[in-house]
Formats: C-alpha cells, sequence, structure tokens
C-alpha cells in the first residue's frame, strides 16, 4: 500500500481551528493529484458488482466517494478499466460525461450551490457569483462552462447541482451535504465563514 | 416471513393495520427530505423525548411527505375515535405541547391546520373517525381544494420503511389480484381501458408499450423504472419513492408479469441519496417477504429489482441514453428505431416507464381501467403530480385531475406569488417545456391543451415567475442548461444551442443588434426540427415561448438596453435604479449623503430628477420593493433621503450653488426651438433636460401656472406649492419660456408649432374624468375627484356638505378624502376590492385612516339617492363579494344581492382620468381606444414626425415619476434626433463615489421622518410629514448594501 490518508481520523475540529497556518500548510499536505486509491479497495467494490447492468457508473461512484479527496485519479480510472476489462476510453469517456465525476482533487469542504429552474428564479445566481467572489474566483464568463471551483489551499470547493428536488425551500445550497434552504447571501457568508472558522456543525 | 398466498397477505394486512390504528394515539412525522430540510428530524427527536419524558404512551412513527411543502414539518396526530389531525410548521419547541394534549386524548389544535376523517387509500380504507368540527377537512383548505390523490395516495400517512403499513392500505393485493388473471393479456387490457400515458413527459400510451413487449418473444426482457428526474425544479419523484417506495415495486412487478420480464432496474438519481436509502430497503423488505425474487407468491414468476444510481446527466432522461449509461457508457441516445421495445438494455426488448407511470398501475389494477379513465379528461385520463415551485405562496407537491385549469393551481391552491407582486408566467416541463404567460392561465392541464400553447406537461414541474423575473433570462438560463447538457453527437443540438447562446448572452448583456431576434427563432427551428434525440428537439422551447408570449422583453433588452424585472445585471446599477422611472443613481446618492457631501448629492440628484423636492414626497417608491436590505430588515427609505436634499438645498445657500452647478453643465446652444404643451411633471422634465442640452425650450400651459397636477390636484398638506415653486424656478433659470393660458385646440395650434419649431412634445396629461355609469351621477352634488382637488388647490370655496362618500382605491381617492376631512366633513371612501388591493400607497392609506376617514371595502356604487327636491341624501351600495380569481391574479369583486344605503351629502367619483383626445385626434396623432396618445415606447415619437407625446397623455393616468420618465427619455430621444448623437448620458455626467461594500449590513434601523400627529392635521393643509433630520438621513444613507459595487474577486486578501 502506497498510499496515506491524509485526514483520515481528522476530525473537522482538529482539521481546521488551527486557524490560517494551518489552513496555509494545506495545499503541500494535499496538493499530491495522483493519490489514487489503493488497489484492495477498488477491487473489493468492483467484486461488489458483480452483475453487469449499470456497473461502470456505480463503481466508479463508489470509488469516488471513498477517495478521501472525491475525485477519480487517472491511475485509478486505468486500473479501473483493466480489472473490469473494458477499454480505458470508455472508462474515461464516462468519466468525463457525467457531471458527479470529479477528476481533480476537491477541497476539504465542499459548498453547493443549487442552479434548478426554482432557485433560479429566487437567485441562486447571485449567491453563486457572490460566493464565488468571496473565496477569490474571478467572474468569467467565457469561461463559464466550469461546474466546480476549487479554492488553491484545497479548503473548499464550490459547485452546483441541477436541482437537490428540495425546491419548495429555493434558494437552498448545501454545506457538505447538509441542505439549507431559502439562502441568502448573507446566511450563505456566515455558514461558509463558519466551516472556515471550522465551527460548522 | 414470506408470503405465499392471499391468506398470508391478509395475515400481514393485519398486522399492518395495528400499526396504523393501534388503539392508542399515533403521532407521524414527515420525514422527506424536504420535511427533513425543514426540521422534522429535530420535531422527532424532540416528541420522542417528551413522550419518554412525560410518559405518555403513543404511537411516533415516520412517514412520508403530504405534499404541503409550505408548510413543512408536518406532523399529524391520531387518537383513536377522532379524525386525523394534520400539523403545520412544527418546531421542536411545540413538542411539549402537542405531547401535552395528547396525555389528555385531545389532538393539538394550535398548529392543526385540516383533519382527514378517513381516507380513501384506493386500494384500501381506513377510518380514523369523525368530529373536531373546528377543523377543516382537509380538501377544504386552499392548498388542498381541488387536489385527487391518486399516487399520492399513501404518502404522509404510512411509514415508508415499513412493509407492513403498505400491505395494511391494501398493498401489493393489486399484484395478487394480477397473478390470479387467467390470462396476462388482461392486465395489459386494463391499463389500456385505463388510457394512462405516461408521466415522464412524452405521453406515450403506457398499455401500448406494454402490449408490444408481451408480444416481443426473448430470453430475457427488461423493465426499466425512469427515476432520474432531472428536470430542475421537479421533485415529485424523489417524493414518491422516499414516501411510498412500496407502489414503485409493486407497479414493477405487475408490468414485469404481464409483459414477461423478468429483470427490473431502477436508475434513480445520486442527487436523492434518502429516496435511493429507502427504495433500497424496500427491496430487501420486499424480497424478505417474497414478493420479489423466485416463484413469488408462490407461483412459477422470478423478478427481481436492481437499482442504479445516475450520475448527473440530463439526456440520461431519454430511454436511449439511459440504456447506453446503463451499459456503462456515456449517456449519448442512439437513433430510433429500433426501439427498445425490440432492441433495448443489451439488445434485449425493453419498457421504460416514469417512476408515476408505474405508480398509477396498482390502483388501475385495483380499480379497473374503466374507473381511472373517467378521471381526468377524454384523452388525458387520471392525475398527474406537479411540483409547485417558484414565485408561488404555497409550494409543494399538487396532484390534480388532467383537465384543471392552471389558474385554479396558480391562484386557488398557490396563492400567487409571496409578497404581492405579480404572477407573470410559468414554466412548465422543464428545459424541454415552454413558458405560459399569465393571460393563458385559462388553459387546461392536460397534454394537448398544453402543446398547443407551446409548452409541454414534461414530468410536471411548475415553476411560478413573478414580475421580478426576466424571461430573456429564462431562456438563456435554460439554453445554458440544454447547452451543457447536450452530450454533443449531434451537430444542430450541440453546435445551435451554442450559437443560441451566444445571442442570447448579447441580449441579455446588452449588445444585441435587432436581426439578433430574428436569427434566435429561425435557430430554435432549425435546432427543433434536426436534433437526433428529445433533448435537442426540444431545447428550444424555452426560448421559442418567450419569444412568442414576452417578445417585448425581448425588445426592451435590445432597443432599450433595459430589464425590467431587474436580473440582466449589465443593464443596470443597482435594483433600486433600475426600478426608479428616473434611474435615479441611489446608491451613489446615498454615499454622497452618507459622507456629507451634499453639494454633490444635490447636484447628481437634480440631474437625475429635475423635481426631487416634489417626488421627495409623493413618490410611490417602487425602490422600496426591489430594496436588497429588506431581505435583512426593511428597505431604505430613498425617498425621504432624496427629499432631505432637496430641503437642504431650498433651505439656505446651498440653492445658489446648485443653480450655478446645473448652469455650468448646460450645453453649446444648438439653436434648435422645441415646443412643449403641457407644464406637467412630464413637459417640466422634457424642456429641464433638452434646455440642458443646449435647445430653445418653450412650454405652453393652458393654466396659469406651471405643475399640472403637482399643483392643482395634489393637496397642499402632501406637497406644499411654495416648494414646487422653487423648483420650478429653477428650471426656469435654465432658460426654459414659459407661456401661460395656452390651450392645445384653443390658444395653440399644433400645426403652428410645428411648423415653427424643430420639435414638439405632448403632455396634456389625463384631465378628463372618467363616468361611473351609475343613475343620478350629473347630480350637481356628485363630484370628480380631479375637479374637485383643483377647486381647492385653487383656493375657491366648494360648497360641500357634511357627510362625504369617496367611490375609489387609488391615491385621488384617499387626496379627495383626506382634502374633504380637512374641510370639516366626514368621509368614507367605498372600495369594490379589498384593502391590499387599493392601488393608492399604502402609507396614505393608513395615515387616511388614522386622520378619521372611514374605509369601507367590498362595496360598489349603484345609485345616489337624492329626496323629492333633487338633493343628494346618500348613495346606494351593493355588497360584493370575491368571487373568481380572473387571468390578472385578482379575485373578481362579483355583486352580491344585499344593498345598503349610506347617508351622505355629496359624492366624489374617484375611478380614473383619461385625457382629452379631441385635439390629437384633429391634429392627425393616432390615439388608442383609451384615448391616450400613441408614440414609441422608446422614443415617444408619435406617427407624426418631430412630434412626440409622453406622460399621462401616452400611459394613461400613472404617478408621478414615471410621466417624468416619459418627458426624460423623449428628451433624449429629441436630443438624439436633431443633434444626430446620443448626448444625455454625457449631461448626466459621472461622479467620483467611493466603491466599497459594506461588510456587515450597517446603520440599523430604518429611519422615517417625523409625522405631524393625527389629531392635529385633520384641522388645517400644513405638510404632515417633516421630513428626516440631518442624522437620520446620515444614518439611513449608511444602510444601504451598495447593490451598485459589483463584487468581482479576490475578497479574500
Ligand atoms: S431547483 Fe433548486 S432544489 Fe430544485
Amino acid at each position: 500500500m502506497n498510499w496515506t490518508p491524509v485526514f483520515a481520523g481528522v476530525t473537522k475540529s482538529q482539521g481546521l481551528s488551527k486557524d490560517e497556518k494551518e489552513r496555509e500548510k494545506g495545499p503541500k499536505m494535499l496538493a499530491p493529484d495522483n493519490t489514487p486509491l489503493p488497489n484492495e479497495i477498488i477491487n473489493d467494490i468492483i467484486a461488489r458488482h458483480p452483475d453487469k447492468t449499470g456497473d461502470v457508473l456505480s463503481v466508479l461512484e463508489e470509488i469516488q466517494q471513498a477517495h478521501p479527496l472525491k475525485y477519480l485519479p487517472r491511475e485509478t480510472l486505468d486500473y479501473v478499466a483493466c480489472r473490469m476489462g473494458v477499454s480505458r476510453s470508455q472508462v474515461l469517456s464516462v468519466a468525463t460525461f457525467y457531471s458527479f465525476f470529479n477528476l481533480a482533487p476537491q477541497g476539504r469542504h465542499t459548498v453547493t450551490v443549487c442552479r434548478g429552474t426554482a432557485c433560479h428564479t429566487r437567485g441562486s445566481k447571485q449567491l453563486l457569483d457572490a460566493l464565488k467572489a468571496s473565496a477569490g474566483f474571478h467572474e468569467d464568463d467565457e469561461a463559464g462552462s466550469a461546474t466546480s471551483f476549487t479554492t488553491p489551499d484545497f479548503g473548499m470547493t464550490i459547485r452546483t447541482v441541477a436541482c437537490f428536488g428540495q425546491c419548495a425551500l429555493a434558494p437552498v445550497a448545501a454545506i457538505d451535504h447538509e441542505i439549507y434552504g431559502h439562502v441568502s447571501d448573507f446566511k450563505l457568508k456566515k455558514l461558509v465563514s463558519a466551516i472556515d472558522k471550522g465551527t460548522a456543525s | 416471513m414470506r408470503i405465499h398466498d392471499l391468506d398470508g397477505l391478509h395475515d400481514i394486512r393485519r398486522t399492518g393495520l395495528m400499526k396504523l390504528l393501534p388503539g392508542k394515539p399515533r403521532i407521524g412525522v414527515g420525514m422527506g427530505t424536504c420535511g427533513m430540510g425543514n426540521g422534522a428530524r429535530e420535531v422527532f427527536q424532540a416528541l420522542e423525548r417528551e413522550l419518554e419524558r412525560q410518559g405518555v404512551d403513543a404511537q411516533l412513527t415516520p412517514v412520508g411527505c403530504f405534499g404541503f411543502c409550505a408548510a413543512e414539518p408536518l406532523v399529524n396526530v391520531h387518537i383513536p375515535g377522532l379524525p386525523l389531525a394534520v400539523l403545520g410548521e412544527v418546531k421542536p419547541d411545540d413538542a411539549a405541547a402537542i405531547v401535552q394534549a395528547i396525555a389528555l386524548r385531545q389532538p393539538p389544535l394550535e398548529k392543526a391546520i385540516c383533519k382527514i376523517e378517513e381516507w380513501d387509500h384506493l386500494t384500501g380504507h381506513v377510518m380514523y373517525g369523525r368530529g373536531l368540527p373546528e377543523l377543516p377537512h382537509w380538501n377544504e383548505i386552499p392548498f388542498f381544494k381541488g387536489q385527487k390523490k391518486i399516487v399520492l395516495r399513501n404518502c404522509g400517512l404510512i411509514n415508508p420503511e415499513d412493509i407492513e403499513e403498505y400491505i395494511a392500505v391494501g398493498g401489493y393485493h393489486a399484484f395478487y389480484q394480477a397473478t390470479q388473471k387467467p390470462n396476462v393479456t388482461e392486465i395489459i387490457e386494463e391499463v389500456k381501458k385505463s388510457k394512462l400515458r405516461g408521466r415522464g413527459g412524452a405521453g406515450y400510451p403506457t398499455g401500448v408499450k406494454w402490449d408490444l413487449l408481451s408480444k416481443t418473444v426473448a430470453d430475457q426482457k427488461y423493465i426499466i423504472c425512469n427515476a432520474d428526474e432531472g428536470d430542475p425544479g421537479a421533485y415529485m419523484n424523489r417524493n414518491e419513492i422516499e414516501s411510498d417506495p412500496h407502489m414503485l415495486i409493486e407497479g414493477m412487478l405487475i408490468g414485469a408479469f404481464a409483459t414477461g420480464a423478468s429483470e427490473g432496474i431502477v436508475y434513480l438519481r445520486a442527487e436523492y441519496p434518502l429516496a435511493v436509502q429507502r427504495l433500497k430497503r424496500a427491496v430487501a423488505e420486499a424480497r424478505e417477504f417474497g414478493l420479489i425474487g423466485d416463484n413469488v407468491l408462490g407461483t412459477s414468476f422470478c423478478f427481481d429489482i436492481k437499482l442504479v444510481e445516475g450520475a448527473g446527466a440530463f439526456v440520461c432522461g431519454e430511454e436511449t441514453a439511459m440504456i447506453e449509461s446503463l451499459e456503462g457508457r456515456a449517456g449519448r441516445p442512439r437513433p430510433r428505431p429500433p426501439f427498445p421495445a425490440q432492441k433495448g438494455l443489451w439488445g434485449k426488448p425493453t419498457n421504460i416507464n416514469n417512476v408515476e407511470t408505474w405508480c398509477n398501475v396498482p390502483v388501475i389494477v385495483a380499480r379497473g381501467g374503466a374507473w381511472f379513465s373517467e378521471i381526468g379528461t377524454a384523452q388525458s385520463t387520471g392525475t398527474k403530480v406537479f411540483s409547485l415551485v417558484g414565485k408561488i405562496r404555497n409550494t409543494g407537491l399538487v396532484e390534480l385531475p388532467l383537465g384543471t385549469p392552471l389558474k385554479n393551481v396558480i391562484y386557488d391552491i398557490g396563492q400567487g406569488s409571496p409578497g404581492g407582486k405579480r404572477v407573470k408566467a410559468l414554466q412548465s416541463g422543464g428545459p424541454s417545456g415552454g413558458c405560459i404567460p399569465a393571460d393563458n392561465f385559462d388553459v387546461t392541464i392536460d397534454y394537448e391543451s398544453l402543446a398547443q400553447i407551446g409548452a409541454i406537461m414534461g414530468s410536471g414541474g411548475m415553476v411560478v415567475m413573478d414580475e421580478d423575473n426576466c424571461m430573456v433570462d429564462v431562456a438563456r438560463y435554460f439554453v445554458e442548461f440544454t447547452h451543457s447538457e447536450s452530450c454533443g453527437k449531434c451537430i444542430p443540438c450541440r453546435a445551435g444551442l451554442d450559437q443560441a447562446l451566444r445571442i442570447l448572452k448579447k441580449i441579455t448583456g446588452g449588445q444585441a443588434e435587432e436581426s439578433d431576434i430574428q436569427d434566435l427563432e429561425e435557430l430554435g427551428q432549425m435546432i427543433k426540427e434536426m436534433s437526433l434525440c428529445g433533448l435537442g428537439q426540444t431545447a428550444p422551447n424555452p426560448v421559442l415561448t418567450t419569444l412568442r408570449y414576452f417578445r417585448h422583453e425581448y425588445e426592451e433588452h435590445l432597443r432599450a438596453r433595459r430589464c425590467r424585472a431587474g436580473v440582466c445585471e449589465d443593464l443596470f446599477l443597482s435594483p433600486c435604479e433600475n426600478s426608479c422611472p428616473l434611474h435615479m443613481r441611489i446608491p451613489q446618492f446615498l454615499e454622497l449623503t452618507k459622507e456629507g457631501r451634499i453639494a454633490d448629492a444635490a447636484e447628481m440628484i437634480w440631474l437625475d430628477n429635475p423635481l426631487p423636492g416634489s417626488t421627495g414626497r409623493i413618490c410611490q417608491h417602487p425602490c422600496e420593493s426591489q430594496c436588497r436590505r429588506k431581505t435583512v430588515d426593511a428597505p431604505l427609505n430613498m425617498r425621504e433621503v432624496h427629499r432631505f436634499i432637496s430641503d437642504q438645498v431650498f433651505g439656505g445657500p446651498l440653492l445658489d450653488e446648485v443653480r450655478t452647478r446645473l448652469a455650468g453643465r448646460r450645453m453649446a446652444a444648438t439653436g434648435k426651438k422645441i415646443a412643449i404643451v403641457g407644464a406637467g411633471p412630464s413637459g417640466l422634465a422634457a424642456g429641464f433636460y433638452l434646455a440642458l442640452l443646449g435647445h430653445d425650450v418653450t412650454i405652453h400651459e393652458a393654466r396659469e401656472e406651471a405643475g399640472g397636477m403637482l399643483r392643482y390636484s395634489l393637496p397642499q398638506y402632501r406637497l406644499p406649492k411654495d416648494m414646487l415653486s422653487k423648483e420650478l424656478e429653477i428650471i426656469a433659470g435654465l432658460g426654459v419660456t414659459f407661456r401661460f393660458g395656452q390651450k392645445l385646440g384653443a390658444g395653440v395650434s399644433l400645426d403652428v408649432l410645428e411648423a415653427e419649431n424643430d420639435a414638439v412634445f405632448l403632455a396634456t396629461g389625463t384631465w378628463k374624468a372618467a363616468r361611473a355609469g351609475i343613475t343620478g351621477e350629473e347630480s350637481p352634488s356628485v363630484w370628480h375627484a380631479i375637479h374637485f382637488l383643483e377647486q381647492v388647490a385653487r383656493g375657491e370655496p366648494t360648497q360641500i356638505g357634511q357627510k362625504v362618500v369617496v367611490i375609489g382605491g387609488g391615491n385621488a381617492a384617499v387626496d379627495s378624502a383626506r382634502t374633504a376631512l380637512r374641510l370639516g366633513c366626514e368621509v368614507t371612501i367605498a372600495y369594490r376590492r379589498e384593502r391590499q388591493e387599493m392601488p393608492a400607497i399604502a402609507e396614505e392609506v393608513t395615515d387616511a385612516e388614522a386622520e378619521g376617514v372611514r374605509l369601507q371595502f367590498l362595496v360598489a356604487p349603484q345609485r345616489v339617492v337624492t329626496d323629492k327636491r333633487g338633493r343628494v341624501t346618500g348613495i346606494e351600495l351593493m355588497r360584493t363579494k370575491l368571487g373568481d380569481y380572473t387571468l390578472d391574479g385578482r379575485r373578481r369583486p362579483m355583486s352580491t344581492s344585499e344593498k345598503i344605503v349610506v347617508p351622505c351629502d355629496n359624492i366624489i367619483l374617484a375611478i380614473g382620468e383619461r385625457p382629452d383626445a379631441e385635439p390629437l385626434r384633429r391634429f392627425g396623432i393616432h390615439v388608442r381606444e383609451n384615448d391616450t396618445a400613441a408614440a414609441d415606447w422608446v422614443t415617444y415619437e408619435t406617427n407624426r414626425p418631430r412630434v412626440f407625446a409622453g406622460g399621462d397623455l401616452v400611459t394613461g393616468a400613472s404617478n408621478v415619476s414615471s410621466t417624468m420618465a416619459t418627458g426624460k427619455a423623449a428628451a433624449r430621444a429629441i436630443d438624439h434626433i436633431l443633434t444626430g448623437q446620443d448626448r444625455l448620458p454625457a449631461l448626466l455626467g459621472t461622479f467620483d463615489v467611493a466603491q466599497a461594500v459594506p461588510p456587515e449590513p450597517e446603520g440599523g434601523a430604518r429611519n422615517v421622518s417625523e409625522e405631524m400627529p393625527a389629531a392635529q392635521r385633520r384641522a388645517n393643509f400644513a405638510e404632515v410629514m417633516r421630513g428626516l433630520t440631518q442624522a437620520q438621513a446620515a444614518a439611513e444613507s449608511g444602510r444601504c448594501l451598495r447593490c451598485d459595487v459589483r463584487e468581482t474577486c479576490s475578497a479574500k486578501e
């Protein structure tokens, strides 16, 4: 096994409360782009999907979830292709086609802003823009195809979702999968600064 | 626990019923995702603790969602023998009281919104009990009225994680029945007879699809449930699976049995973790009970269900794309034929139906296809679940018989837009659907009717949009979505949507040309006709429907570079500026005021608005409704800050400074002559700007002084006339010449004006009173508001009696009432609708009431009552009640038979004014049906070149700032035509204003000016509002959140 889980066992408050300095160290600790998941774990996941219908998607979904940085390193994709007996191009095509899959490491925290229609009519674009701006991302419309933004220190990833199915609470945002309804930009800023400080739930 | 036969099923049913009606109180907490998002889990835990603490014996159980999302968390309480009480908006703090009530065997009524005495689960029936007359029945409250729950038959009433409760209400009985049919074709026939159509959007008959599959011979067949609910804004499938997963499993079982499929796959969105979890659990339970697996219910039928989580690709909702995805590839659609029924998953015959389609099946088998087909319309049978979201008060899941008129959903069930804004459109069917304008809300909801107006039913997402939503932005939003979701396989969709998005961005960015609209339209048609799959074929719908119904919004973006809704950020400074008809640079003058740069603030204000003393007092302040500060506490009091500045100017040495600065801005003389007819706010604004732009301006006015309605209609207590005169002096000081006593058609002739000037601007206003059409209206004691107000404004005696009734609900009505009151009368305002619908400024109504004006709502004038000598003694009013909603979202006042007579000496009619169109007609100017002048809505030019018209003459009676805005716009256009340059922006200039957003909202609570106490003000015409103090104005300015400063980047440093 060549991989040590960087943040395994580190609870949020421990990992984050040591404020700015700790965070500055973050990138160095987290940056290894190609940290693959140990093969044993991948093998286990593949073994759990003996039935061929839907297996590629499910396997990749589980592997991504198992990765502490919630992404699919290139090596992993190759390994999965070889192990499952499908072509590398097919696995890569799947991994790039579906918005669920990340090909780059994700931040320790994820803030997801819903860009569904109900949320859009209730101002989720402004929420997202304000959030991005406060995290230092330039508003660049031409490159507007990017759907996720990770801060350089891997502290936070901002992403969007097509709909949480929580439309009655629009606009909706989620912080590390905890859903918040009727979010205003003030409320979101507060929530985000709470995770910055490591005080979020 | 395996069930082998009917007896086995009955045994479980009995056990299940003991859980549903346990012989002791049962509390069900709605634990769908949306309930939990609103704190249902905390409520559940609190109830658990309280039951324990108070030692109360009751059964606490999670249930699904009952659909009324706006009232979440929902809790239902059943005390044996009594109806089930549904409680809304339950907080953990309510738990103690709820449990206390239950301990006393009383339902906790405080939070109860409705009751259920008995419930028809369609496959079974539950009697809860009768009583609780104080609570309405569930289907009597607006949200549920008219709903019919077939798919949602069990949702919110049973525990979704307990198969026994599902069986208790007749679950799996339909499946059992199906297995007993001698021939499976009977099942298919029943489904055909029901005329059930696919609920995923396309509406293909389910029975026909099944028939195809069952007739295909193959060693292996698949059925698939499409639960990849990809339409943003639609979440009914999530709720159906979360609240009642077994109905889906049973539907699939029946389908598999009827068509000979041995494997079922549910393709479910990964974004719905709770649905995944509940369905997994339900499948496991069903397997444990022998309902799926080998030899189901002791028959030879074998069937298994597998769950696959989709990974977020909208196109996978398309059936061939979904099959690709299930086979482990990117979800790109395949051309059809072959259809999945012939060659589907892994090349085997496959049938795909949507969640809701499957969920209808058990009911169809249980109750018969004929029963089902009687619900809905002839071609669209049954019900459909809609998610009603967006700008709507009652959000939630609504299940309706097909054929229900849309307006019932929006106004009766949904109760319109929150905050009283006007609903503008409904977006139905997600990115493949269209936008239905409010004028079309009488359409019925069924496949054909919706298709006819360019929308589709789709999966049932209904997103309501109001005035604050921009329809061009909506089109752009959807194209952005489909563009990024396009799989890229076919060119029309991939490249076409890209092009369409580019054009839409140009329009929303204010950079488009007139030809772009046409290009967009043609492009849309092309994509629609040439794309490979449903995604591309329907992707242009949002564009095409908005172009069809909201073309004026596109044109406004294009021609006026304006986004009225305040969404397209490139087109405005801030939401308040955008909503201000005069486009005052509000955040900037607030900043200047805050910094104490009063002279700069005054200069900027005057440049934006030449009558700030007047508007500062009487403007309708639309800015407040858009102010973002109201999400923190209350909107900014922008109106009174600019009044403060103008008061500062008129109260001291600043006046000279402002006059000097304005004069300094006057551009070099152009030598062009312009005649303006009418010295009301519109003509004055036009004159002001044209003079500053260097033209030679003369204003011709019929009356003996300038000001129009401001002088001759607005009462002194709201708008002191000496202040108005000072404002006029500034305008005159800039070189505008006034000629009084010049009436159009009498003293001045349009032909002469036209010949002697380079341009003419007509702004003669609306000085003709509308008639009420009631008997006795001609009596000399019945007056029209504008005449009465003018008489008082001129200081002429009125011979008003003791008691006065004012008819109407607008500002003129309130002004007349308060004026009459000051003349010593007893006054009643009679209005045919309710208070919140009065068009008058709300503060004015409150003030009137405080002064002692009586308000009578829901009455319509019938006739003037006179005595033998013809003297008015009263007015007969008919009581009205509010009936149906009309298409404008208001309820129609309907006559009742009840009449009342209100005794009075005078009646003042304030029911509207119109322009005097005669002189215009004579000069060949086009006049609309309502007597207003027809003019271009951007330039205000009439059909006669270089003759412009503006103000109320064009718009009909409006308000001061809107009417001034037309003058300002016309001035810009006139100048542009005469000089060949668009020079107004340069005239307005830019100011050096600090660009910093306050990190936290500052400045505390809203500041309002002191008012003279009501008791003092009733006796005289002294001004009521005293104006903000210096400290107040500074503090108020500091409250601004500076929406004009766009946070761009790197705020983190
Ligand atoms: S649109 Fe945002 S949750 Fe559905």
